[in-house]
């Protein structure tokens, strides 16, 4: 019993990492119809800059708040100064600009911190393990499944910039329509996503350290996430990052050796006979 | 004076000011003896190839300053190879063909080393792996022209049997990355373990680049082992390690690692205290020639030596005392035969090329991760030392007497 709860929290805390960052990918994706391979990179960006933070600071709670805002602003302005002029040309060039991007910002983040993980200590109140049932269970897992499962919901369905994100997210047409300045939203648009990226990044850096390579890691997963929810659906990327979650988690302790087929299967479905993912709009 | 021609002529006297005339520059680079370096320098492994480049920096200040090698200055030329085998291969290829390179070294994985090792006869050239761990490059992949002078990942999971052989824990569980060397070192463990009458209780194998290892860690805790052998390469040892004590996992369960680096004991921080393994080159070994390396490579680099930046620059030593042996730098039969049975006084013993394989045969070592208040993060502890006939394999096998 304990071993199922245990499973199921580890299941919950992976997926939602995984939404903060598929979230973004796929509000860029519904408004801008940019497949932003950059996006795992300012997921590595706010583990960076939650590192430096907490060096400078000693505040964990602080950097939470800090750096989201900061890579939120570095993702709008290199939007703003690449992006922006090629929004005409066929999406191959949007696909070549962001790969590009990525590579860039990769490398630009190991000159400046060196090619070793930073680690980064979780907040006194939240290190250590608890006990659940009859065995322990991190505290900062803990604090990740209640975060990001309540807050977030909570800010999505009750709060006003929430709805303004799940409207534009569902119809950006009508965001058009009403007459929005179409070049500032997308910058802005870029940059909330970014900053739900690097939100996600500075959450997850006392799981997993700080390290290169980490963008690309969690990339790979984001995108099985958007397809598996549909491109442009918040609730499909809630949906996604648990369907993922809990096929990484269940499938590494019951079916380790295809624990990464599952969820590639999960995903070939879908692209199979629901190509538009599960909450996505069929075009 | 047109105003081109006045342009022209002061880019050309000012560039050649700046440095040495172009004829002497020829001649110069025409004498070096050059080193082929296709590493990885981007990317997460890049902390590999950066500590076969640090080696080699300070390996070349100290050459300089003894006047070179045959009266030769020795020069470096890498390549980044970006973790890829076909991209190493035509980098290899790119250092041989273009730049003239007899001697290739500073490749990262075995995978790339493997690669590379195959072409080396056809090329006409010398590959020093200082770093590559896979049992087969000095055993079923096995060619001459292959050398190499670090302890294999076989090696090294031979050190940890024998240490386990005679601690009192008896219920191991082993978690190896799906691919080569995680396959190969747990088989091999596994066998070592059985030998001793003790017992492997469960295996996984978990993808490279693994982020969440709470499934693996729960299944060792279900399996009520004492040790956990685990043979990850860099950054998932780092995450495997940082989760494990957030889990409580190693109050309960002693981690023992393949390889203890230090890149790992600088990232995970204190969490790790404690965790054991085998090291290739520990830089607390106490000899004098270790105490000087470490502390005039502190002086350049402002970090303490890393595994491979002390078995890279063994390595370079050593190659540089066979070519002075063999009295050339350009003929690799006579290199190899220099090279074949000879000796050489490494940072941490006595280190002998063995002909009928090319492995050195070294100490091999076991350590554990402690804090000392002399350094700025943990540091490896040297728990035992076993002399080299002990943890080498038996001629191009991977088998152990």
């Amino acid at each position: 019993m304990s071993f199922l709860v245990e499973q199921l929290l580890n299941a919950l805390a992976l997926a939602g990492l995984l939404f903060l960052v598929s979230a973004g990918l796929s509000l860029v994706f519904g408004i801008l119809r940019v497949v932003n391979f950059a996006h795992g990179v300012f997921y590595m960006l706010g583990a960076y800059l939650g590192f430096t933070a907490m060096a400078v600071s000693g505040q964990f709670w602080l950097s939470l708040l800090v750096v989201p805002p900061v890579v939120g602003v570095i993702g709008g302005l290199l939007e703003r100064s690449t992006l922006r002029f090629i929004y005409r040309r066929p999406p191959i060039y949007q696909l070549l600009l962001t790969f590009g991007l990525a590579l860039i910002l990769e490398e630009t983040v190991r000159v400046l911190y060196g090619p070793t993980a930073k680690p980064v200590d979780a907040p006194a109140l939240l290190q250590g393990a608890v006990p659940i049932l009859d065995t322990l269970y991190p505290r900062y897992r803990l604090f990740l499944v209640v975060a990001v499962g309540v807050g977030v919901r909570l800010f999505l369905a009750r709060t006003r910039a929430g709805l303004v994100i799940r409207a534009v997210a569902q119809n950006s047409e009508m965001a058009d329509c009403l007459g929005a300045n179409v070049p500032r939203v997308r910058t802005l648009v870029f940059g909330a996503a970014c900053a739900l990226a690097g939100l996600g990044g500075v959450a997850s850096a006392p799981m997993t350290t700080a390290y290169l390579g980490m963008g690309i890691g969690v990339i790979v997963d984001a995108f099985v996430v958007v397809v598996i929810g549909g491109l442009g659906s918040i609730g499909g990327s809630m949906a996604g990052s648990l369907i993922v979650g809990a096929a990484q988690t269940w499938g590494a302790f019951y079916l380790p050796e295809t624990a990464m087929v599952i969820m590639y299967a999960v995903m070939g479905a879908i692209l199979i006979f629901r190509p538009w993912g599960l909450f996505g709009e069929e075009e | 004076m047109k105003r081109r021609e006045f342009l022209k002529s002061a880019v050309v006297s000012g560039g050649a000011s700046l440095t040495v005339p172009a004829f002497l520059r020829r001649a110069y680079a025409q004498n070096a003896i050059k080193i082929g370096m296709p590493t990885v320098l981007s990317g997460g492994n890049a902390q590999y190839g950066i500590q076969a480049k640090r080696a080699a920096e300070l390996f070349a200040k100290d050459v300089k300053a003894r006047g070179g090698v045959l009266g030769r200055p020795v020069e470096f030329l890498y390549e980044d190879t970006a973790s890829d085998p076909a991209t190493a291969v035509r980098k290899a290829q790119k250092l041989v063909e273009k730049d003239g390179v007899k001697l290739l070294t500073g490749v990262v994985l075995s995978s790339e080393a493997l690669a590379i090792s195959a072409k080396c006869p056809e090329w006409k050239v010398l590959f020093m792996s200082t770093i590559n761990g896979a049992g087969a490059l000095t055993a079923k992949s096995f060619n001459r022209n292959f050398f190499r002078i670090n302890t294999s990942g076989p090696m090294g999971a031979r050190a940890v049997s024998l240490y386990l052989a005679e601690a009192p824990m008896k219920r191991f569980f082993a978690l190896g990355s799906d691919y080569a060397w995680g396959r190969d070192s747990v088989g091999s463990f596994s066998k070592q373990i059985a030998a001793v009458k003790k017992h492997v209780v469960g295996k996984e194998f978990p993808p490279v680049g693994t982020k969440d290892f709470a499934s693996y860690i729960a299944k060792i805790k279900q399996s009520k082992a004492e040790g956990c052998f685990l043979v990850l390469p860099g950054q998932d040892a780092t995450i495997f390690l940082k989760q494990a004590h957030q889990f409580g996992l190693t109050r309960e369960v002693k981690p023992i690692m393949e390889i203890l680096e230090l890149e790992n004991m600088k990232a995970v921080g204190d969490a790790m205290a404690g965790t054991i393994g085998s090291s290739r080159y520990p830089f607390t070994v106490d000899t004098p020639r270790n105490r000087d390396f470490v502390t005039r490579f502190h002086a350049l680099h402002n970090v303490y030596p890393d595994m491979f930046d002390g078995e890279t620059y063994e390595g370079l030593e050593w190659l540089t005392q066979v070519i002075r042996k063999a009295g050339t730098a350009d003929d690799i039969e006579k290199i190899t035969e220099a090279w074949e049975d000879s000796t050489y006084e490494g940072l941490e013993g006595t280190f002998t090329m063995r002909k009928c394989d090319h492995q050195a045969v070294q100490p091999g070592f076991v350590v554990e991760a402690v804090k000392d208040p002399k350094y700025p993060h943990l540091i490896p502890k040297i728990l035992a030392t076993y002399p080299g006939d002990r943890v080498t394999p038996k001629c191009r096998t991977e088998e152990f007497a």
